[in-house]
């Protein structure tokens, strides 16, 4: 394998694509004046689990596991919003409605986000350092 | 019908970043962290002016589209539109 590039509009083998498959949030804006760079992404929201797998509870290390295995958490009942979830990320805090492992197993979730993922290009935005 | 038109190719600078892509878009100083379909459906729409039927339909012909939803691609162009990339006429 890794052979031709693929995903050019003529490759005989076409490249899957998901129109729905970022979720709420395919766009982060980064806007250059410094005191309002954040202001976009601190409001994009990260929902855990993401909808594909809205059952799920997640275990201590941010896996996802079967609802009602023991020492797992529910999830979490509203999207996080990007600003609590920096802050719980930057300062260890806990996040809104959440116990302090509750909340650790959330942003260990978070943290393993992939692409294609709802949540993860908010995620990916956090990480970029303050304007 | 709604008609949806991409920033001209020469306003942005689109830096593909691993499983991200950055869109530096020079009219508005702004740049955009987007994740995929957003830089496809922009290369799709070319410097056409193109409704929504009409934009999945070319998507499809490029790509294997798992969720051929109009209103799934409704709401990327609503994204779009709100960051300013996308033109409604």
């Amino acid at each position: 394998m890794g052979d031709e590039n693929i995903g050019g509009p003529n490759a005989t083998r076409r490249r899957a694509l998901m129109l729905g498959a970022a979720g709420a949030t395919a766009i982060v804006s980064i806007r250059p004046a410094l005191a309002q760079t954040n202001a976009s992404v601190l409001a994009c929201e990260i929902p855990v689990p993401d909808a594909g797998r809205a059952g799920s509870y997640i275990a201590a290390d941010g896996t996802l596991v079967p609802a009602g295995t023991p020492g797992a958490f529910a999830p979490a009942g509203v999207p996080f919003k990007g600003e609590d979830v920096k802050r719980a990320l930057a300062n260890g805090g806990t996040l809104p409605g959440a116990s302090y492992e509750q909340s650790r197993a959330y942003t260990n979730y978070i943290r393993r986000l992939q692409s294609g993922t709802s949540g993860f290009t908010c995620f990916a935005s956090l990480q970029m350092p303050r304007g | 019908m709604t008609r949806y038109r991409a920033a001209p190719v020469a306003t942005l600078r689109v830096v593909p970043l691993d499983v991200l892509t950055l869109i530096f878009h020079r009219a508005s100083g702004i740049t955009h962290v987007v994740d995929s379909p957003v830089p496809e459906i922009l290369e799709a729409l070319g410097d056409e002016a193109l409704g929504l039927d009409a934009l999945l339909a070319r998507l499809g012909e490029r790509f294997d589209l798992a969720d051929a939803d109009p209103a799934a691609l409704a709401s990327r162009l609503d994204e779009l539109a709100a960051a300013g990339l996308v033109e409604r006429l």
